[in-house]
């Protein structure tokens, strides 16, 4: 059936050829003004004086604009109104935009920004979690607490007990193609926008508030995205607002695009935190009770921060059926970048927590860790009703769990056992160096958190040559959503592929959309598409009825055919009549996720519709003598329920598992005493390069189908396979278990010298 | 980026005269550094001169165990020159890993150890193999070249137009790259002379740009072989600390990769 | 004020003639003056290769080279590679083997690539890893981007041997 066959990225002819268009690539109309943003080099201090005589009177430069300048709103928040577009009286963190430059060309903007003077008095800058913990710097009155059951008086009963901790850094989305937006003004002072994001209502919204027009006048497209990892959910609004003020003051098309060390120095990226775990637990490694804080080091301003730190918490059971489990997470204000969303959400992090945790207690008992894992694993969904079934740490049931036979399957199609015989062979007949394999699993949470972002709209048009045209209020950033969803359409029309096309995200098509993120894209607007089919069809099927004498319920569309007993037309012909007979050939589409309900206060209800899950065996090597590392092989099995494309999913997974092993060994984000981000550019920040994937790499989909009435019964495929890079850093830890009696205390990024270090503390000659 | 001019030059003593001419001169070899340090500001000639039609300055040629390498020859041309691959493998090899193939086929060995950048890797093999550096005024032992990070002997409107050297009995670089840049954090080239004495030369991992290791040098003109690494003491004084490692994993890198580059 | 330089350059087959600052790089020559935007600007530090073009039969990124430099040289863009409708057994291979997710970084991928098969023609994994280490992606973890490249090499060899 077409919604599940494999075919290629909608665009994959335009991209193979260079001839798709990304914002920078779009042609700019005669006059169009170009941006740049001068930037504070001070972490945190008052502003003294702003001095822009010099770059006013640069030539070329055609407006200078500060914070005072501004005519409305001066913010591109995403919701707390607390993160002016241009600093007002206060900086921040190192980075943050002063002052705007509209020039004629690009580098006459950038350049003009450095002539410049700018006073500030600095104050004591917080930049790590230490210093705002000390300081009580913290976004919310202090620390949401999630609880099950009684974990303190647990532990009294509990048979043995670990504490730790372990540091995880940050992540530079690193999209290939940086934060970009062309604003184009029009009639009656609307404003139209192209702009690199994943949520162009947020776009409209904010660009509406800092014109002070309605949101009717703004109309935001988006075509693609070369990258979006989350970095463009929030972080595109700065330059969006940016464009359209420039381009309302001037009133000439404004284009703007950061240089990559400028997105690094500026954008908000994944949360580094830190997480201490205290847990009890038995003989057999079940875990007894649980305590864990997370600190998460937030930035300047809150941005997405507060859902990512939930969803940290809502997933620090990962897999595990926790008696006794309390979360306490510390949201922190720093004088940095704003963290904000990264694939996961917080679920990465929450996820290691608790898997450090199965590793340090497998270790102590020296179990196999998979074993561990598996103990303490929910009930599985096909196992008989438990008397009471098992709730999260915040009270969902989960009632749909897999990973029992999903285990079972991954362990023994990589061979598993064998393979860790044969691991334990090596490293006694190697001394330099050493390998691990290591297993996860993944148990990933659907849903946005904020509730009514559940919803989405389409648009679908039917034109009289047969062809159709989809839209709906998801963007394409390199996942294949398009394709998605034109196979949803051929699917529910029975119409061929090929006569379907998806036009670019537009606000004006489909309103008041949510971000493509939290994995949603084809799950809520798949749904949203399908309705709209649903209602064209249901047009048709009558039209052909009437005309033809049948029942609309023996007319079948299918594969551009549509037949009833004694009846055969094409899609084009009953096109053409519909058009004829005057059957209104455009529908839109509305989907709600049902069921969810979430107090993110209390820390109970149902926030998930349902989850996704996977399984991940990986091998590395390490070099002793230098702590260099490589990944010899991984194997996934991963479940999308029944795939909308299998091949687009298993691509998600592949560069799921490279990110988040990228995440956890050689991504690493080094700020200064004084607040500089020091790893600016690819240079000095090292994400994954072709000679880092696997050598060996095997891949398989799950043979199943979603328990809930998603798109016809798939799974959301865009964040959970991110997690499966955690495999890589406990085949890490697991090495370096290798080399001595103690737990090697790994932490993240587990780079070379990290890597190194560990080993030396699991020789116990740590200095 | 500054404005700056541009001039192309048919010869080495051209582009000696032009540079001369300009006020602050800069001679644009492969540009994979200069350019990018030109984009970040750090650099602001007032003229670049671009050497790339200088024929004289091209080209390996090697005669019995002399090789002379011109300073426009591409680290793609090192790395695949099969007559040098057979006299002195370490370079060719050496030439293989630096950057990447795109980087390889615009960087020059003039460029790189004109630049002196303290963690470039021609440097250490210029080093070690007791280079002499030729330019279009004089001839400079590798040993009074390199005076510190970006710095050398070079007089201002001096250009390098080769780099010779005797081929090693046996030589070797062991790198460990910084994964980001694939710079040396640690980068060592060993070579046995004719005479049996050893240098080493270091680099990526001195606060002060490639130099020659007493200590390892001692130990392998006493005795090629890795295991004469082991009793060497490699000190902390004087190397890098910085955000990819620290001074005493840059010192276990140095070792490691001196065992490394002995194969 | 520095002297703007007359340049002349063939590029996919055009012959381009035009005055530009010494400073200009190739990179912005291609994209702002010749409309040529297959090739993208990533990082603009010669790290990520999303501006990588073909020079005088070598691979190179543009971002990295300035226009003036290029002076009489003969370039190839992705764009002369092979159109939508005409397209090179790198691009079939790579749109039909899924080597591409958001494709910002697949005209740079496919122009390195066309070099690393004439290169190497068959060119094992481990030759692959080695040959593209300057063309940086951040969607696909390499799987595909690799096994298209296999796939083409095994067409293109397939289709010499037919020829021959």
């Amino acid at each position: 059936m077409s919604a599940a066959a494999s075919l290629p990225h909608d665009a994959a002819r335009q991209h193979v050829s260079g001839s798709a268009r990304y914002v920078d690539d779009i042609p700019t109309p005669q006059g169009t003004l170009h941006l740049a943003f001068g930037l504070s080099s001070c972490a945190a201090g008052q502003i003294r004086s702003v001095d822009l005589s010099a770059v006013r009177a640069c030539p070329g430069v055609h407006l200078v604009l500060e914070a005072k300048d501004l005519p409305y709103a001066n913010d591109v928040s995403p919701s707390a109104h607390d993160e002016p577009l241009l600093a007002d009286g206060h900086v921040h963190y190192a980075g943050q935009p002063i002052f705007l430059v509209v020039a004629e060309s690009h580098h006459l903007a950038r350049r003009a920004t450095r002539l410049a003077k700018v006073e500030i008095t600095a104050e004591p800058a917080i930049l790590t979690i230490e210093q705002a913990l000390t300081a009580e710097s913290r976004f919310e009155d202090g620390p949401r607490i999630y609880t099950k059951g009684t974990p303190q008086s647990a532990m009294k009963g509990a048979i043995h007990r670990l504490q730790g901790q372990i540091n995880l850094g940050g992540q530079e989305h690193f999209y290939l193609e940086g934060q970009a937006a062309l604003a184009l003004p029009g009639d009656h002072g609307d404003m139209v926008i192209h702009s690199s994001t994943q949520h162009p209502t947020e776009i409209q919204h904010k660009v509406a508030e800092a014109l002070n027009i309605a949101q009717h006048a703004v109309r935001v497209e988006v075509r693609r995205m070369g990258g979006g990892f989350g970095g463009k959910e929030s972080q595109g609004n700065a330059l969006a607002v940016a464009c359209a003020l420039a381009a309302s003051f001037t009133g000439r098309p404004c284009k703007m695009r950061y240089d990559r060390d400028d997105d690094f120095i500026i954008t908000g990226k994944r949360h580094d935190c830190r997480i201490d775990y205290d847990v009890g637990f038995d003989d057999s490694g079940r875990v007894q009770t649980l305590e864990f804080a997370h600190y998460f080091r937030c930035g300047w301003a809150l941005d997405l921060s507060l859902p990512v730190a939930d969803r940290a918490m809502l997933h620090a059971d990962n897999a595990y059926d926790l008696p006794h489990v309390k979360i306490t997470s510390h949201r922190l204000k720093t004088n940095t970048q704003s963290a904000t969303a990264f694939r996961g959400f917080g679920g990465p992090q929450g996820m290691v927590g608790i898997e450090r945790v199965m590793d340090h207690i497998a270790h102590s008992l020296s179990c196999d860790p998979a074993e561990v894992r598996r103990r303490n694993y929910y009930p599985e969904m096909s196992s008989k009703p438990a008397a009471r079934p098992s709730v999260t740490p915040y009270q969902m049931e989960v009632t749909d769990f897999i990973l029992g036979d999903m285990t079972e399957s991954l362990l023994q199609r990589c061979d598993y056992h064998a393979r860790k015989v044969e691991v334990a062979r090596w490293n006694a007949s190697h001394a330099l160096l050493k390998r691990g394999i290591a297993f996860s699993p993944v148990k990933f949470g659907i849903s946005f958190t904020l509730t009514h972002l559940n919803q989405a709209g389409a648009l679908v048009q039917i034109y009289t040559d047969g062809s159709v045209l989809i839209n709906h209020g998801g963007t394409e950033m390199g996942q294949g959503l398009f394709q998605k969803l034109t196979q949803v359409a051929a699917r529910s029309l029975g119409a061929q592929q090929a006569v379907i096309r998806a036009s670019a995200t537009d606000t004006s098509k489909v309103p008041n959309t949510s971000a493509t993120a939290a994995s949603s894209g084809a799950d809520l607007n798949g749904m949203a598409v399908q309705a709209a089919c649903d209602t064209l069809i249901g047009r048709l099927k009558d039209h052909v009825a009437a005309q033809h004498g049948v029942k609309p319920e023996e007319i079948t569309f299918a594969e551009g055919q549509v037949t009833a007993p004694g009846l055969v037309l094409t899609w084009q012909e009953v096109i053409a009549s519909a058009y004829e007979a005057r059957i209104s050939l455009s529908a839109t589409g509305f989907y709600k996720t049902p069921e969810i309900a979430w107090d993110r206060i209390k820390g109970a209800g149902q926030p998930f519709l349902y989850f996704a899950y996977g399984a991940a065996v990986t091998e590395v090597v390490i070099d002793t003598l230098t702590g260099e590392n490589r990944i010899l092989r991984c194997d996934i099995l991963h479940d999308c329920g029944a795939s909308l494309n299998p091949a687009l999913d298993v691509g998600q997974i592949e560069g799921g598992f490279v990110q988040g092993a990228g995440w956890l060994t050689t991504e690493e984000l080094v700020w200064d005493a004084s607040g500089q981000l020091k790893t600016h550019a690819p240079s000095t920040y090292k994400i994954p390069a072709c000679s880092d994937r696997p050598e060996i790499f095997n891949v398989d989909l799950w043979p199943g189908q979603n328990a809930q009435k998603t798109i016809y019964r798939s799974k959301a495929v865009g964040e959970p396979p991110f997690m499966h890079g955690i495999s890589a850093f406990l085949a890490l830890s697991n090495a370096v278990a290798a080399c001595g009696p103690h737990y090697p205390d790994l932490q993240a990024p587990a780079n070379s010298e990290e890597v190194f270090n560990a080993v030396a503390r699991a020789r116990g000659s740590a200095s | 980026m500054y404005e700056t001019n541009f001039h192309k030059a048919a010869t080495a003593q051209e582009a000696a005269a032009l540079l001369n001419r300009s006020e602050d001169g800069k001679i644009l070899a492969g540009g994979q550094t200069l350019i990018p340090t030109m984009k970040q500001r750090l650099a602001d000639p007032t003229d670049v001169i671009d050497v790339s039609a200088a024929a004289d300055l091209r080209g390996i040629t090697i005669a019995g165990d002399q090789v002379t390498i011109g300073a426009m020859t591409t680290h793609a041309e090192v790395a695949g020159h099969a007559a040098l691959a057979a006299l002195c493998p370490s370079i060719c090899k050496l030439a293989a890993n630096i950057g990447d193939p795109a980087v390889r086929h615009r960087g020059t060995i003039g460029g790189s150890l004109a630049n002196n950048d303290p963690a470039a890797d021609y440097p250490a093999a210029a080093l070690a193999l007791n280079a002499r550096i030729h330019t279009t005024s004089r001839e400079i032992a590798a040993d009074d070249f390199f005076e510190g990070m970006f710095t050398t002997a070079l007089e201002d409107d001096e250009i390098i137009t080769a780099v010779s050297f005797t081929a090693p009995a046996k030589g070797g670089y062991g790198k460990f790259p910084n994964p980001a840049s694939r710079y040396a954090m640690a980068g060592v080239f060993v070579a046995k002379l004719a005479d049996g004495s050893a240098r080493v030369a270091v680099t990526g991992a001195g606060e002060d740009g490639v130099h020659r290791h007493d200590g390892l040098e001692a130990a392998l003109s006493a005795d090629w072989a890795a295991s004469a690494v082991d009793g060497v003491e490699i000190s902390l004084d004087g190397l890098l600390s910085d955000l990819h490692g620290n001074a005493a994993y840059r010192a276990n890198l140095v070792k490691v990769m001196a065992k490394r580059a002995l194969g | 004020m520095s002297k703007k330089k007359h340049v002349t350059l063939n590029v996919n087959g055009k012959t381009e003639e035009f005055l530009a600052e010494p400073r200009e790089l190739l990179i912005y020559t291609l994209r702002e003056r010749l409309n040529i935007t297959g090739p993208h600007i990533g990082c603009e530090t010669s790290h990520c290769g999303a501006c990588t073009v073909t020079i005088d039969g070598k691979s190179v990124k543009s971002c990295t080279m300035f226009a003036v430099q290029a002076e009489g040289a003969e370039i190839t863009t992705i764009e002369g590679i092979g159109g939508p409708d005409n397209l090179h057994p790198l691009q079939e291979a790579f749109k039909e083997h899924h080597g591409l997710q958001c494709g910002y970084c697949t005209p740079g991928m496919i122009t390195r690539a066309t070099k690393l098969l004439e290169e190497i023609p068959n060119p094992t994994e481990a030759e692959i890893r080695f040959g593209m280490a300057g063309n940086l992606c951040r969607c696909t973890g390499y799987q595909n981007i690799v096994k298209s490249i296999q796939a083409a090499a095994a067409q293109m060899s397939a289709a010499k041997e037919a020829a021959e």
